[in-house]
């Protein structure tokens, strides 16, 4: 049976590849046989730029990697230093940078949610996801002047320390996430269109997952229990009372099911490091001019994407010797062709959804 | 000037004019209609800096595409491509002609028929002229040379195609009520009975709004046109006010399927309970402002539908149609026909 | 069983979705009306970057280049030289908004707090020679406004 190949090509401007990324699809009359991701549109050439400035003056640039949660880069790359450096981070600081990760977590999945059902359709959805962000990046601007790239964590800790009407407006924007989740669900979970649309659609077997390297949410979806909060804690959080949603059918639905108890979670892990803030300083005393004896080392997170890991090599002086960065987006894309063989055009868009990539990070 | 002059010459053609222009209003009211809907479902306020309240709005759209560049593709067959947009536009105007937009008005001696054409078959010519866009659709995706708009098109006429006959069936059973096809009769029966269709037939209702949403190549019935996916489906390679015509095409189908909806189900322009001696004094209203009310609701309820659902995929699409709709709405008329005959 | 083949036949899930947008119509909207009425910005917001005096209107920077150490982008041309009271006072002050990322580390480093963020984001221009700051276009009393898009509306 001779059947006829064409190549599509969603090229680097498309409403729906979230940022600049090439798809080179290769169909067969609407099921797509092969995907061919490009990349690159979007480099900056961190890295590079890593090797030339001091360990204080990568943290800015940590921030534009995933520049949804901007905060979660800078604690890898900061957990990484202080780990080679040898400082200890105290207590206090310790909870703050969980508080001020998790809200970026809960801003990047609202993000996420409201993208992904844009792209299958619901459009409302983005609205009102990007509204309860607003919440957030409210108490972000309050605490440390800016909303999306924020440099919000230091060597050391934190540059400010939490006063009373931070936290107060922490509180309020958490009590109002449930609500807002409550009308997200209404409109989409019970929705026989959207069930339709992401149920049984980019279906990967956990072991092929595992062995192509899928990590966060797309890796728990599947059935794997992997999280390194839980598994490897780090910045104290084995101090937190959370768990960690599994899927079944590691399917998009599953994946959206699995982010929306994450959001839940997160609102959890706040409130309990509200509760629970230990006195002391927020930030350790570290020298202005920072200088680490040669070593190398690497340390991973679990960042909203997946697992964020950077590699340190220094040399002695106060600028790195090499840096690189292990992102999550990248390594997940990797599954995007296992994920989309045998489905149709439209479901490459609604995989490529629940991936959650971002151009910042798989670029660098 | 002589009675018969203005009373077969002149009024007709007046009343050509005002069916020629009427749906065009209703498209700029639409646009305007639809960003501030669509705005208010999420949270914002849309478009009101141009003119007040933004009315002007739809004005500014039609003067920007106006002035946009004219692309003509390399291998483009230049008389179709330039031909599918009228005939899109076209039909739907043309199939204003049946359509009553109102009851008979009193003038001095003259009862003024707010119709322009009647006909014992008045509801099949109207679906037959509105299925002739199809033939648009098909030119523009073809004649563009290129993939998407071709995907786009030939999904677009097998979702038309496909939509067409729980159409039909849904009609039927309002035509076995009525016994007759012509549209005013249809509303006269509703008078007579005094009840309008609606309550007697909700599943025709509903298996006719599902199919006219996907006629109109509305979400979640617009993959074929879809956003995210297919860039912009059959109308991808039309810049400038040749894209105007489709949108505006669009909307006149839309307009024209409200106009349907609202006489086969919901009176025409007879005001709520019209045998009912108590609610009387709601006929000193004229039926054209019922008329437009309803109308009005059914825009409103194509928008409201956009603002929420996701897009159905393709395949979901026609399986809807022909596994649900097209049994579902032959059980209809069997079921209405064994009850008209008992 | 029943229940859930009935709530299938009577779309009863597309209709909490209907009734779900029907509430956001009729809530308060989320959006200003810029530029009539901006979001007031918060108090550590980061506008763009100012040199402040002291009480006296003496400059409080000492041109002692902490910022310019700290800076990761070379925004910063100082030059310092001590003046008639024997203080150390910057004779040259340049310092590039194009390439400022707005990090916050040379207001950290500052040690007499001379220079810090200002509350102004309006800083778009339609020439780029105007993004380049000489030390008395630095100040927190420079009009800055009429600096970037003078020609605009005085042509």
């Amino acid at each position: 049976m001779a059947f006829k190949e064409i190549e599509l090509n969603m090229g680097p401007q498309h409403p729906s590849t979230h940022g600049v990324l090439r798809l080179k699809l290769a169909v067969d009359n609407e099921v797509v046989l092969r995907v061919e991701p490009v990349v690159g549109y979007l480099h900056r050439g961190i890295e590079k730029l890593c090797e030339h400035h001091t360990y204080f003056q990568i943290t800015p640039y940590t921030d534009r990697l995933d520049y949804f949660a901007a905060t979660q880069n800078n604690l890898a790359y900061l957990l990484a230093v202080e780990k080679l450096a040898g400082i200890e981070v105290p207590k206090r600081g310790q909870y703050i940078r969980v508080i001020l990760a998790e809200l970026q977590r809960l801003a990047s999945h609202l993000a996420w949610i409201g993208f992904n059902a844009n792209d299958i359709g619901a459009m409302s959805v983005l609205l009102y996801g990007f509204a309860e962000r607003e919440g957030i990046l409210e108490i972000f601007e309050e605490y440390i002047g800016a909303r999306l790239t924020i440099h919000s964590l230091r060597i050391g800790g934190v540059p400010h320390d939490l006063d009373a009407k931070i936290i107060s407006m922490i509180l309020a924007a958490l009590d109002s996430i449930p609500a807002r989740l409550k009308d997200i669900e209404m409109l989409l979970s019970d929705n026989r269109i959207w069930k339709h649309r992401t149920q049984g659609v980019g279906v990967i077997p956990a072991d092929e997952a595992l062995a192509l390297g899928l990590t966060g949410p797309a890796l728990r979806a599947a059935g794997v229990r992997w999280d390194i909060r839980k598994n490897i804690p780090y910045s104290s959080y084995e101090d937190f009372d959370f768990d960690v949603p599994l899927g079944t059918n590691s399917d998009v639905y599953d994946r959206y099911l699995v982010r929306l108890e994450e959001i839940r979670q997160s609102v959890r892990i706040i409130r309990q490091a509200i509760a629970k803030l230990p006195g002391g300083e927020s930030r350790a005393t570290v020298p202005k001019i920072l200088k680490i004896p040669a070593g190398e080392v690497f340390h991973s997170i679990e960042a909203p994407k997946g697992e964020l890991g950077f590699y340190i090599q220094a040399n002695g002086s106060e600028k790195p010797e090499r840096v690189k960065i292990k992102v999550p987006s990248f390594i997940n894309l990797q599954s995007l062709e296992r994920m989309c063989r045998g489905y149709l055009i439209a479901d490459v868009v609604a995989i490529l959804g629940s991936l959650d990539i971002v151009l910042g990070e798989i670029d660098k | 000037m002589s009675s018969t002059l203005l009373y077969e010459f002149i009024i007709p053609l007046l009343k050509v004019a005002v069916v020629a222009i009427y749906p065009m209003l209703m498209v700029i009211v639409m646009i305007w209609l639809e960003r501030r809907v669509v705005a208010w479902i999420q949270s914002r306020i849309g478009p009101n800096r141009v003119g007040f309240q933004g009315v002007l709005q739809p004005f500014a759209d039609a003067i920007k595409l106006f002035f946009k560049e004219n692309i003509m593709q390399c291998g483009a067959d230049r008389f179709i491509f330039n031909v599918a947009p009228v005939i899109v536009l076209w039909s739907a105007l043309l199939a204003f002609t049946f359509v009553p937009l109102g009851g008979t008005m009193q003038i001095g001696t003259y009862n003024l028929n707010f119709w322009v054409a009647e006909s014992p078959v008045g509801l099949l010519l109207i679906l037959g002229i509105s299925a002739i866009s199809v033939f648009g659709i098909i030119f523009g995706g073809w004649a563009s040379n290129s993939k998407y708009p071709l995907l786009g098109g030939l999904r677009s006429v097998v979702q038309i195609l496909s939509y067409e006959i729980p159409t039909g069936l849904a009609v039927l059973s309002v035509v076995f009520f009525s016994e007759s096809m012509n549209m005013i009769d249809i509303v006269k029966k509703q008078q007579e009975m005094g009840v309008w269709f609606a309550f007697i037939l909700p599943v025709s209702l509903i298996i006719f709004w599902i199919s006219a949403v996907a006629e109109t190549n509305r979400c979640p019935f617009d993959l074929p046109e879809g956003e995210s996916e297919l860039v912009a489906g059959f109308h991808t390679e039309y810049s400038g006010l040749k894209f105007g015509y489709f949108f505006m095409a669009e909307y006149a189908h839309m307009v024209l399927l409200s106009s349907v909806v609202v006489v086969l189900f919901f009176g025409g322009w007879l005001p709520p309970f019209p045998n009912v001696r108590f609610l009387s004094f709601l006929h000193k209203v004229p039926g054209f402002i019922w008329y437009f009310v309803k109308i009005m609701f059914f825009l409103y309820f194509y928008i409201w539908i956009r603002g929420t659902f996701p897009r159905y995929r393709f395949d979901e699409l026609i399986k809807l149609a022909w596994k649900w709709l097209v049994p579902l709405s032959l059980l209809n008329v069997m079921l209405i026909a064994l009850i008209k005959v008992l | 069983m029943v229940a859930k083949f009935l709530k299938k036949i009577l779309l009863i899930d597309l209709l909490i979705g209907l009734w779900v947008t029907l509430k956001y119509t009729f809530k308060p909207k989320v959006t200003f009306q810029y530029p009539e009425r901006a979001k007031p910005t918060r108090r550590r917001f980061r506008g763009i970057l100012r040199l402040y005096r002291n009480e006296q209107g003496q400059p409080l920077c000492i041109a002692c280049k902490m910022c310019q150490r700290a800076c990761p982008e070379n925004c910063f041309d100082i030059e310092g030289a001590k003046d008639a009271d024997n203080k150390m006072r910057p004779t040259r002050f340049n310092w590039i908004l194009e390439r400022c990322t707005f990090c916050g580390l040379c207001v950290e480093a500052c040690p007499t707090g001379a220079i810090r963020f200002s509350h102004e984001f309006r800083l778009s221009t339609l020439d780029r020679r105007n993004l380049s700051f000489a030390m008395d276009q630095m100040y927190y009393d420079f009009d800055l406004q009429e600096h970037l898009q003078g020609e605009l509306v005085n042509p």
